[in-house]
């Protein structure tokens, strides 16, 4: 034991500058490849409400074709595809494409899972009342569906941290890469990997808990059938 | 077509690589994920659900890539050398039981406690209560959510591509270097995931129906 932690302390210097930089790299790539999920979720969901019936129907279908690949495969097709179609991407971008492209899915699922949520009535009663479309939209309906969405979403996040993994096989240079290069330098897997799970876990675990602890206070109060407070 | 051989029979071999690695990697979970859920909803000691919730924790939030590359390259630099498939099976395994805890936990806690307390008052010892009260209510009840993560499951057995597991990437890129044929070689692929994948998902939504309970 001992002289696994001694392990670390020679090397330390060397790696976590190093760690830590992939790490900037991977959030990088996770929170610009949510921010693509984020609209192109809203996009989908748009296009599955807007009334034209092949519109939805191809909106659906993306979801469901998005949802059934693995990220790999999507990556690993983006990455050596679009530069044949002439579109050449870095690494990065390649790996924001794919983590958007298919988070995007998700996200509108999760969108519509939340909006689903919100009863009927509401709108009814806030067009009855008087309000444009819009503004039952934005100050009615969303705002109750974001309790619903707001752990989904932040879930979702999580889970694109992780897959952001993935983009190291496409040779990004965020964490697992630098992880990897580590490793094959220094012949210590164990030491390194375990290191950089710390870190996934140091960024994603605080995340994780605020979607429970958001879960559980977003519902506390509400009137639910049978409850009686 | 000739291309269309060379294409999809190693793709399909990779294939049935990857259903021995899913299969695998599900009993674990399944098992394991059974095993943590019991122990975290009827254990007595705080220490165990404590020591529980931090191995999902940790689960969960650690990429299953990370997993992978430890149990292969971290445990044979101490001398445990794992099979490539061994290694899959086991990592993706160890991640899928604390998902599966989480799923059979909220599954259980949905159960209403009069089951258990009717079924010791007619008599059935705890190990019968649940073998046969609790846990074919829980199974019912978790079906949709085991079924999202059996389809999530198969899926993942991509990254064990990077193990050197000989499953479809690992074909794929292979038949890449081989041919240069990128754009029909990935896109058949991704069908080839999506011709498993999206007859599964709807083989469990079927069950599902079948199973649910008029209300």
């Amino acid at each position: 034991m001992n002289d696994f932690l001694l392990g670390y302390a020679a090397n330390v210097d060397d790696w976590l500058p190093r760690l830590v930089s992939g790490a900037w790299v991977t959030l990088g790539l996770a929170l610009a490849g949510f921010a693509l999920a984020l609209f192109g979720g809203s996009l989908l969901l748009a296009c599955r409400r807007s009334g034209h019936a092949a519109l939805a129907r191809a909106a659906a279908a993306y979801v469901q074709l998005a949802r059934a690949v693995p990220l790999l495969a999507l990556l690993l097709a983006l990455y050596f595809l679009l530069p044949q179609a002439g579109l050449t991407l870095p690494a990065f971008w390649a790996g924001v494409l794919g983590l958007g492209l298919q988070g995007a899915a998700y996200v509108a699922e999760i969108l519509r899972g939340g909006l689903g949520a919100v009863h009927r009535g509401q709108r009814e009663a806030g067009l009855a009342a008087g309000l444009r479309p819009a503004t039952v939209f934005l100050r009615i309906v969303l705002p109750q569906a974001l309790r619903v969405m707001l752990p989904a979403l932040l879930n979702a996040f999580v889970s694109l941290l992780k897959d952001s993994s993935l983009c190291a096989l496409i040779a990004t240079d965020e964490l697992m890469l630098t992880a990897r290069a580590i490793s094959s330098e220094s012949f210590m897997p164990m030491h390194i990997f375990l290191l950089v799970g710390l870190f996934y876990f140091a960024i994603a675990c605080p995340l994780s808990l605020l979607s429970r602890g958001l879960e559980r206070r977003l519902a506390r109060g509400r009137r639910v059938v049978g409850a009686v407070a | 077509m000739d291309l269309a051989l060379t294409i999809l029979g190693p793709l399909c071999r990779g294939a049935l690589t990857a259903l021995q690695v899913f299969a695998g990697a599900f009993v674990l979970a399944l098992a394991g994920g059974l095993g943590l859920a019991l122990a975290c909803t009827f254990g007595r000691s705080r220490l165990l659900r404590a020591l529980v919730a931090l191995y999902v924790e940790w689960m969960r939030n650690v990429p299953a890539l990370a997993h992978l590359f430890l149990l292969y390259f971290g445990l044979a630099a101490i001398g445990w050398r794992l099979t490539p498939i061994a290694a899959a099976c086991l990592g993706l395994g160890a991640v899928g039981a604390a998902v599966l805890c989480d799923i059979f936990r909220a599954g259980l806690s949905a159960l209403h406690v009069g089951q258990r307390e009717a079924a010791l008052a007619a008599g059935l010892r705890p190990g019968q209560v649940l073998r046969l009260v609790l846990l074919p209510q829980m199974l019912r009840v978790s079906l949709p959510a085991v079924g999202n993560y059996a389809t999530q499951l198969f899926k993942d057995t991509s990254i064990a591509s990077a193990i050197a597991v000989p499953e479809i990437m690992f074909y794929a890129r292979n038949l890449v270097t081989a041919t240069f044929q990128t754009g029909w070689i990935y896109l058949a692929a991704l069908a080839l995931y999506a011709c498993i994948v999206l007859p599964m998902g709807w083989q469990f939504a079927r069950l599902g129906r079948r199973l649910e309970q008029p209300r």
